[in-house]
């Protein structure tokens, strides 16, 4: 599983929604349930998930899924080094 | 703009809202302005929404459905969510509204005690649905919106819509008939269906002139979702039943699109919550040097108390004022408010419509004097006014003492006779307008293995006025741990709602409770706030 994958898998897990098909371009409007509040839930699920931790600059930049995904693989490449 | 009339005793919400615009030659105007979350945009003439519900009532009384028959939608802010509540009303059938954000567990105590007979969804909502299904005994059919599949109880609506006439005849409609019915939580037990009948229009109406100050000439944009009361009140009767053009937007608050929609289509009254000012107002000044709203002329909120820095804010920053409104799902429609013609009182309530009386009363019965706190009332009966909790009506007679409908919030009147909100009597928590029984969330926590013992309280907050927090207490052999508080907050989104996930979850040994296990809220309540709590000497620990 790639983490691209491993993000759906997340996705799929916080809105309970085996179906969530996430792509670069899926915004909180695509996906039933994804509002501000359980936006925190997906983003604290993602961090123990992959055990990065973003700054809150970061998650207030995303736009799409796209973002948030280029911000998670920036921090694993870091954590990697 | 006219005042709203009844013509040949015809009470119907729906009507006015459609048909009756045609014949006063509003056919052809703009009923809707509809923009999707990826700017998609749609538009429909009063002709057109007159047609489009028609062809949902047609499909609903084919299949089956008639007068009093409760039929919930479960959509967000779409055309459909429009055209089939006034289709449901069309057929004197009782149209419900379910906020989009619900999950199962909520949608399975709404829909299970008020025995709906159908519900119509979109496709990707149906899956919450169908994990209630199998405890909603008179659920019938689901209808989606946006599916061609058929099976069991599920009824996809384009191949119906599409051979359903386009036209409906209204029948006469009483002015007690049931109408709209909104479910709203309480301190104790499962959240209370809201009954009301279709007279409600003619407070909505009345108010939608009077303190929205709509005309003909507006476009008006309202942000509540449908689920709650101002959605329909405000975002669907009011408006429609005086012909006056609507805008809405389908997706979730954005600064820099909200300010666009209102310059860009000139929106002229704004009607939306403290909490949205309070989130605009964080964002960075100089958004709002990129747009300027010569059109708009009043912005209105409702929900929760409008403090006075949002006021200052909007003069500042918009150059506007803002018009602070309250009513609650049982009101049906706005009660007190600054409105345009009166002096602002920033972080007062306002003064009272004209056609209904409202006063303070104290515990004793007797009516408070000036500047003293009691319980907020109004005179019973108004139009848009409950007529009882559905299945609950010692419930609904607690309410009403003497002549008054006992709200709920205490508050006071000043020497200019404008009215102050205080706070509850109650333990219902008000998170960003929207009302949150404790009581829910504590019975979904305990459906958590690893709780022994929940209390949950709201707790003042700057953005959403109260946040909810809850105090757990574990099971012997469990251990703290993010994991299970990630664990705790997603159940809770998904079989409630986000709303009502707590903000803050703090573990505690023993919940406190009195001699006969009533959980002390209070006592909690001050222990967060680090407040002495005062008498705690009935605690049982």
């Amino acid at each position: 599983m790639d983490t691209f994958e491993e993000l759906n898998a997340i996705f799929c897990k916080v809105f309970y929604d085996d179906d969530i098909k996430i792509t670069r371009e899926s915004t909180s409007d695509d996906i039933d349930g994804w509002d501000s509040l359980s936006h925190l839930n997906l983003v604290v699920a993602v961090e123990k998930h992959f055990n990065i931790k973003f700054s809150d600059a970061e998650i207030a930049k995303w736009k799409n899924v796209g973002e948030m995904y280029d911000s998670l693989v920036l921090l694993i490449q870091n954590k990697n080094q | 703009m006219t005042e709203f009339k009844i013509t040949n005793d015809q009470f119907n919400i729906a009507y006015y809202c459609t048909r009756h615009q045609c014949f006063s030659g509003n056919a052809q105007k703009t009923a809707l302005k509809w923009i999707s979350h990826n700017g998609e945009r749609r538009e429909y003439t009063f002709e057109q929404l007159d047609e489009e519900s028609n062809r949902y009532a047609n499909v609903l009384q084919e299949i089956g459905i008639r007068k009093g028959d409760i039929v919930f939608t479960f959509l967000p802010k779409m055309p459909e969510q429009f055209f089939a509540f006034l289709g449901i009303l069309k057929i004197q059938a009782v149209a419900g509204t379910l906020f989009s954000n619900f999950g199962e567990e909520a949608l399975t105590d709404r829909l299970g005690d008020c025995g709906a007979k159908a519900v119509i969804t979109k496709k990707s909502l149906l899956k919450k649905l169908l994990r209630s299904l199998p405890f909603l005994e008179k659920l019938e059919t689901i209808f989606v919106v946006d599916d061609m599949e058929n099976n069991e109880k599920v009824v996809g609506l384009p191949a119906l819509l599409a051979k359903a006439s386009g036209t409906f005849d209204i029948l006469p409609t009483a002015p007690d008939t049931p109408s709209v019915l909104h479910y709203t939580s309480g301190s104790t037990g499962k959240p209370k269906g809201v009954q009301h009948v279709h007279k409600s229009l003619l407070t909505q109406s009345y108010t939608s002139l009077h303190v929205l100050n709509l005309n003909e000439k507006d476009l008006y944009w309202c942000t509540a979702d449908q689920g709650w009361v101002t959605g329909t009140s405000y975002g669907i009767i009011g408006p429609w039943s005086t012909g006056v053009t609507q805008l809405h937007y389908g997706g979730a608050y954005n600064a820099e699109i909200w300010m666009r929609i209102l310059e860009d289509e000139k929106i002229t009254k704004w009607y939306t919550a403290p909490t949205a000012l309070r989130m605009l107002m964080r964002e960075d000044k100089n958004l709002f040097k990129k747009f300027t709203l010569p059109d708009l002329e009043y912005i209105f909120s409702v929900g929760e108390p409008l403090n006075p820095e949002i006021n200052t804010w909007a003069q500042q920053t918009l150059n506007k004022e803002v018009y602070d409104t309250w009513f609650q799902t049982e009101t049906g429609s706005i009660m007190i408010c600054n409105r345009p013609g009166i002096k602002i009182k920033p972080g007062s309530m306002g003064k009272p419509i004209d056609i209904i009386s409202a006063a303070i009363i104290a515990d004793n019965g007797e009516h408070c004097r000036t500047g003293e706190t009691g319980h907020l009332c109004i005179k019973v009966p108004w139009d848009s006014m409950l007529i009882n909790y559905l299945n609950n009506t010692d419930a609904y007679n607690a309410k009403i003492k003497n002549g008054y409908y006992y709200t709920g919030d205490l508050a006071f009147r000043d020497d200019e006779g404008y009215y102050h909100f205080v706070g509850r009597n109650d333990d219902v928590i008000n998170t960003a307008g929207h009302l949150i029984s404790p009581f829910e969330v504590e019975s979904t926590l305990l459906e958590i293995p690893e709780i022994a013992e929940s209390a949950v309280i709201g707790a003042p907050d700057e953005l959403l006025f109260e946040k909810v927090v809850a105090f757990i207490r574990l099971k012997n052999n469990v251990t703290w741990s993010d994991d299970l508080e990630l664990k705790i907050r997603i159940f809770l989104s998904n079989r409630l709602s986000s709303i009502a996930t707590p903000q803050d979850i703090r573990i505690i040994e023993e919940i406190p409770k009195n001699k006969s296990g009533k959980i002390m809220r209070r006592v909690l309540k001050a222990w967060y706030k680090g407040e002495d709590p005062g008498d705690i000497s009935t605690i049982e620990i």
